[in-house]
């Protein structure tokens, strides 16, 4: 198969890859369509709605994103372009900026967070286990390792990655975040939600199933366990559902687990040494078949809420009479989507159910040659083996009992009657019932022929017609398209080709019909719909009617029942209340003891040095009891005092004789003089400039000595 | 002359701050803004730009010896790879963030002693990262301390005073502990100094006597230089100094200081003591399950908080941490996504502050629940916190998600490696059936799990850090009115008379703040983008050094 590389070394830390073959050629050739009828369908539809740029800049960045997870060749690239997909494509979901659509795009968000954390756990385990993310060299690292005891470590790299892929993908229990993300966001976006962006995660699934864990019967058996449960509780919500998209979105879980059911036989029939094509071409083929489903019938969503900004099945009833065109692309999604021959949903519902169907086949035969006791022949004798192998007590058993496959085919047909069931629920309460409120039926009559303009209408007509085309001639269409894409699954070309039409095969489409049909006679027409008070202008409020009402039990919702208050309020209680009681009392109960201990030290400390200094001071060191300096102006007296003499005897020997007192003293004078003397000699003394002369001083005596001893010698 | 230049990034800003320092004591208090600032810049361009020219031209082997204080202790400049990791990330974030202060500190008195302990710690953190041996380290991480401490004093409040005496406290006596390594590690060195050596410097002949007291010194500083990159439980002086003007608590308290406290443990883990005498030990465990602790206890209470700046602090002490583990895996990919952490994450956070920043100067608004409907009013702001709060989820193809990545990745191969060693050594001693056998044992068992649980850890928070980022850029994001309407919990911290009464002038701060802010964004994008030439450049260190 012709193939095209693209290496961008050291980007983004590791490098890209990015490979354009089969599978990934088809896909991109999916988003291409898909982003063209979507965009072409935008036009119209934000037509009214501000903050353009923001919704067609996301718009486009997701396109790159989702066009790089399809392209990716090694599991790096994946999950770089999975990120900044589930980034951009929140803003789609919080684009209203409703409350609702605030709360859904917080789920949406928590989902793609979680998710890509736990997927990165996996991506670091897988790299160190296998030493490569490259796609391709996966599956033979895989077999190294798992033959170096490395089975339970790839189990878990596995586990996390499924996890982390089906949260995108809507795998229950983590498909929380559709049913509420699609009602919200604009029905062009939500047709690439569900139509697209799930399949990223099925790309993962499939890389992990198929090629990682490829033939490995224990976790085909997981995946199709829970490929039923996803299918079956998707159809039912979407049974249940009165609200237009939320039904659709619940159909997309379903779908999803059809998808998924198909996967997981590819893997349980590679494990049996089968040809694992039939399943793999019944997945592949589903995918794409969903892709083109849902854009379609979201963009008839789209064209019912851009005329009437309601989803409610009892407002919207009768929007579609009289809008034929309206009328054909819903009813070609929905045949699709509900599996009737002569559309292409037949023709991979038909493969993933024959591939169920073989696989029973086989355990049967397994159970009759080891009842029979003789070693039966060829397939059967390598199931024996794989048995074996996997053995893991009662999964192995209940894997390889017919009864469990019997029961599988069950569950699948009978999703697939709640699937017409749902899809005819839609179908008559737009398009043939009348609405309850006449006034309201008049206004929709008249918008006629005037609900959508031509570009919008080729962006719905062009898928539309695909279905019934792919679904008439599967031969050069679907075949073609499942030889590309089967390399993917590394399922090789199959060896006889199925006749879609024969009538073993149609009879699994008619029994599925027949259930839809009774599922929708009995149970939406008896048992959901009621007696119920007519709203609208036209209506005296008084009136009763039958309408659609929603039984489903509110409280019976796994995010508001586990998720949030498990994530929301238990896990941080928990740890801020351990957090909050280490901060308190673990780390500062330590800090306070030192320092209180530590005071009281210092305190003793301080007592004792200070008992010591007095005692010091009592004893040892007791001060000299000094005199009171008083002869510090003994010399200026009696200096002054022979002054005075002088001048009285200077006076004397000129006869003038006067009275001591009235000769002015010398003494006062003599003793303020004498005292500032005294007190600046202090200050020299104790000052900084004397101690430096001293200090010059005694540098000349050094060099002046010598000098001395220089000269001496 | 160009082993003079070595030590001029370090003694111009503190030649210049003091400088500063003297002219506004001595009365020119009335010197126009414009001159001050025409000063700082220029002293800091010029210093940023000595400092690049020097990490792309100085020799490996050049040796600035500055003084010597006694026989082998001397104080020396040298530019080996680490330190120039270091060097070109604080000489690119200071100018810009010298750029913001400007703006930022336009309304606040004594401007002047501002910003002359800001380009003091320029100085000081340029020391830290030429610095040539322990002790030269030891020498600035003390004088970093005394640097800072006056800025986070400077509001003068009484929280203000109560912050900074604990945050010195905490500094001082961490950097004790790291003394006592230091002395240890110049007792036992093999080439009689402490000059840094890749693959350590001890004398592993000496070393092994006296195994376990080295062991206990490392972990004591390890600890002690602990305080700045702050390792629990050394951690409670960081949220409260967030009390500082923004500027400084986003460069100093998320850049400098403690990108300090993890350089030095970087120097003193693979330059000093060295991984070969370090890998498999206890004290390889028991500090790596500090930086475990240390993670998960920040980013759970970074959600706990409602302030947003301590909130940014708490995500800091996880960051740093982020760090540690990844140094503490003891090998050459370790030591590279240590490095390549530390620079990422200095702009993830200094842009995440500075937004922060931004909000508080032009709304006076410090709480998250604060912020509904801001980014309306502030798109460009709120736009580099978007980038700057996607790389700290570790969401690609920012930043983060590389440099977790790599610490992940060092993170497994360490549980590889040490899984199967301390495995063998186990079964060694049970074979040998030694009496003390138990100890060992059980210390192999936890290598071997440790760091496989350091990437749950690291998940974990990852975990956390979307939630306590994302909530305030959806908050942001979404007009208040909408919210008030949301049945869920999500309104648990609005107040009832919150209304949006938000300043109505409110805008986008001037150009000296969203300059820096847009340059960290694109950094932070560039580099998550390509950022190859980097990491092998890391990765050459690692391999070096290990």
């Amino acid at each position: 198969m012709t193939q095209a590389d693209w290496y961008l070394p050291g980007f983004c830390g590791m490098g890209l890859h990015l490979r354009l073959d089969g599978f990934r050629l088809v896909y991109l050739g999916i988003g291409v369509l898909m982003w063209g009828c979507s965009g072409l369908f935008s036009r119209e539809y934000m037509a009214h709605y501000k903050r353009k740029l923001r919704y067609y800049g996301f718009f486009w960045a997701t396109f790159v994103a989702t066009a790089g997870v399809f392209l990716s060749a090694d599991l790096y690239t994946t999950f770089i372009f999975f990120e900044i997909m589930s980034l951009t494509s929140y803003v789609w979901v919080a684009f209203d900026e409703k409350p609702e659509s605030l709360e859904a795009a917080q789920t949406y968000l928590a989902v793609a967070v979680i998710g890509g954390m736990v997927m990165l756990m996996g991506l670091f385990l897988l790299s160190h286990l296998l030493g490569t993310l490259e796609i391709d060299r996966i599956p033979a690292a895989a077999a190294q390792a798992a033959a170096a005891g490395h089975q339970p470590e790839l189990y878990a790299a596995g586990g996390l990655l499924l996890f982390g892929f089906g949260a995108k993908a809507g795998c229950f229990p983590l498909h929380i975040w559709l049913p509420k993300a699609h009602p919200v966001a604009p029905a062009p976006a939500s047709a690439l939600l569900s139509g697209i962006l799930t399949k990223t995660g099925i790309f993962g699934i499939i890389v992990v199933s198929c090629g990682m864990l490829g033939g490995d019967r224990a976790w085909g058996f997981l995946v199709v366990c829970l490929g039923l449960v996803t299918m079956f509780l998707g159809a039912l919500l979407a049974v249940f559902s009165i609200n237009l998209k939320r039904t659709l979105a619940c159909s997309s879980v379903s779908q999803i687990g059809f998808i998924l059911t198909g996967i997981g036989m590819s893997c349980m029939l590679a494990s049996a040494g089968e040809n694992p094509s039939i399943a793999a071409r019944g997945a592949f083929l589903h995918m794409v078949n969903h892709s083109l489903f849902k854009l379609v019938l979201f963009l008839c969503a789209g064209a019912v809420y851009m005329n009437l900004h309601r989803l409610d099945l009892n407002e919207i009833r009768g929007f579609g009479r009289r809008k034929p065109l309206l009328a054909f692309c819903f009813l070609m999604g929905a045949l699709g989507l509900g599996g009737i021959p002569g559309w292409s949903g037949y023709v991979s519902k038909t493969l993933i159910h024959e591939s169920i169907v073989e696989y029973g086949e086989m355990a049967g035969g397994v159970e009759v040659a080891a009842a029979a006791g003789a070693g039966g022949a060829g397939a059967g004798a390598e199931m024996a083996a794989a048995a074996g192998a996997a053995g893991t007590g009662a999964w192995g058993g209940l894997a390889g009992s017919p009864g469990f496959w019997t029961v599988a085919e069950w569950i699948f047909l009978f999703t697939g009657g709640m699937t017409v069931a749902y899809m005819l629920k839609l179908f008559f309460a737009i398009f043939v019932e009348v609405n309850q409120d006449p006034v309201r039926q008049a206004e929709y009559d008249g918008m006629s022929g005037r609900y959508m303009k031509p570009a919008s209408t080729l962006a719905l007509v062009v898928p539309a017609v695909l279905v019934p085309v792919m679904g008439l001639f599967p031969g050069v269409t679907m075949n073609r398209l499942a030889d590309l894409g089967q390399g993917f699954f590394l399922a090789e070309g199959m060896e006889h080709g199925v006749h879609y039409f024969s009538l073993g095969n149609l009879k699994g489409g008619l029994v599925s019909v027949t259930i839809g049909g009774l599922v929708y006679g009995w149970v939406i027409r008896q048992w959901m719909m009621g007696k119920m008070p007519v709203a609208g202008e036209g209506a005296s409020g008084q009136e009763l009617s039958r309408g659609y009402l929603d039984r489903w039990p509110q409280a019976l919702d796994l995010e508001h029942l586990l998720y949030r208050p498990v994530l929301g309020r238990l896990l941080p209680g928990i740890w801020g209340a351990v957090c909050g009681f280490v901060d308190r009392y673990v780390v500062s109960a330590p800090v306070s003891l030192f320092l209180a201990v530590s005071a009281v030290v210092c305190r003793a400390m301080d007592q004792w040095a200070d008992g010591l200094i007095l005692l010091a001071r009592g004893t040892t060191h007791r001060q000299m009891r000094t005199k009171p300096r008083e002869h510090q102006d003994r010399l200026a007296r009696w200096l002054g005092q022979m002054m005075d003499r002088w001048l009285r005897f200077r006076l004397h020997l000129r006869g003038q004789d006067l009275p001591p007192d009235l000769l002015p003293s010398h003494v006062p004078g003599l003793v303020r003089l004498e005292q500032s003397i005294w007190r600046t000699g202090h200050l020299v003394e104790e000052s900084f400039s004397f101690g430096l002369m001293l200090f010059c001083l005694g540098l000349c005596l050094t060099l002046g000595y010598l000098l001395l001893e220089f000269v001496r010698i | 002359m160009d082993q003079i230049l070595l030590a001029v990034p370090a003694l111009l800003p503190l030649a210049g701050g003091m400088g500063l320092l003297l002219a506004s004591r001595s009365g020119h208090r009335k010197a126009s803004y414009t001159k001050l600032k025409w000063y700082v810049m220029l002293i800091t361009v010029l210093n940023s730009l000595v400092l690049l020219w020097l990490v792309f031209h100085a020799g490996v082997q050049d040796h600035m010896v500055l003084f010597r204080l006694y026989g082998a202790l001397r104080v020396s400049f040298c530019l080996d790879g680490m330190g120039r990791v270091f060097a070109v990330l604080i000489s690119v974030l200071w100018p810009l963030a010298v750029l913001y202060s400007f703006e930022y500190m336009k309304e606040e008195d004594r401007k002047g002693t501002f910003f002359a302990y800001y380009l003091m710690t320029y100085g000081v953190t340029a020391g830290i990262a030429l610095a040539g041996n322990l002790i030269t380290l030891y020498l600035f991480y003390e004088m970093l301390t005394l640097a800072t401490f006056p800025l986070v004093l400077f509001p003068m409040t009484r929280e203000a005073v109560r912050a900074s005496r604990k945050y010195l406290y905490y500094s001082i006596g961490g950097a004790a502990f790291a003394f006592l390594g230091l002395v240890f590690v110049l007792t036992f060195s093999a080439i009689g100094s402490t000059d840094f050596r890749p693959g350590g410097m001890l004398d592993l002949a000496l070393a092994d006597s006296r195994k376990n007291t080295l062991l206990l010194m490392y972990v004591l500083a390890f600890f002690g230089f602990g305080v700045k990159a702050v390792v629990f439980p050394c951690h409670r002086w960081l949220p409260l100094a967030t009390v500082a003007p923004t500027p400084v608590t986003a460069l100093l308290h998320a850049v400098a200081v403690v990108k300090s406290g993890a350089f030095a443990i970087l120097r003193l883990t693979y330059f000093s003591f060295g991984t070969e005498f370090l890998a498999g030990t206890w004290a390889q465990w028991a500090v790596m399950a500090a930086a475990m602790v240390t993670i998960a206890y920040g980013s759970t209470m970074a959600v706990k908080e409602v302030h947003w700046k301590r909130r940014l602090a708490y995500s800091t002490t996880s960051n740093l941490s982020y760090i540690l583990l990844a140094a503490s895996m003891m090998s050459g990919h370790g030591l590279a996504a240590a490095l390549a952490h530390m620079v990422f994450h200095a702009f993830m956070k200094i842009c995440s502050f500075f937004c922060a920043g931004a909000v508080m100067h032009q709304t006076g608004k410090t709480h998250v629940y604060e912020l509904d409907g801001l980014a309306r009013k502030m798109p460009v702001t709120f736009g580099c916190l978007t980038v700057a709060s996607l790389s700290l989820v570790g969401i690609p193809p920012f930043a983060g998600f590389i440099s977790k990545w790599n610490i992940a990745g060092a993170a497994f191969a360490c549980g590889m490696t040490s899984g199967a060693v301390g495995g063998e050594a186990g079964v060694e001693v049970l074979t040998a059936g030694g009496g003390s056998g138990m100890l060992p044992q059980i210390l192999g068992g936890i290598g071997g799990i440790l760091p496989f649980a350091a990437v749950l850890v690291l998940l974990y928070s990852a975990l956390m850090t979307a939630v306590y980022m994302l909530t305030v850029l959806v908050r942001a994001y979404v007009p208040a009115k909408v919210r008030a309407h949301m049945p869920e919990q999500a309104q648990a911290h609005v107040p009832a008379a919150e209304e949006t009464a938000v300043g109505e002038a409110a805008g986008d701060p001037g150009w000296r703040m969203l300059v820096p802010l847009v340059v960290f964004a694109v950094v932070i994008l560039g580099l998550g983008l390509y950022s190859q030439p980097l990491l092998s450049f890391l990765m050459e260190i690692g391999g070096d050094a290990a």
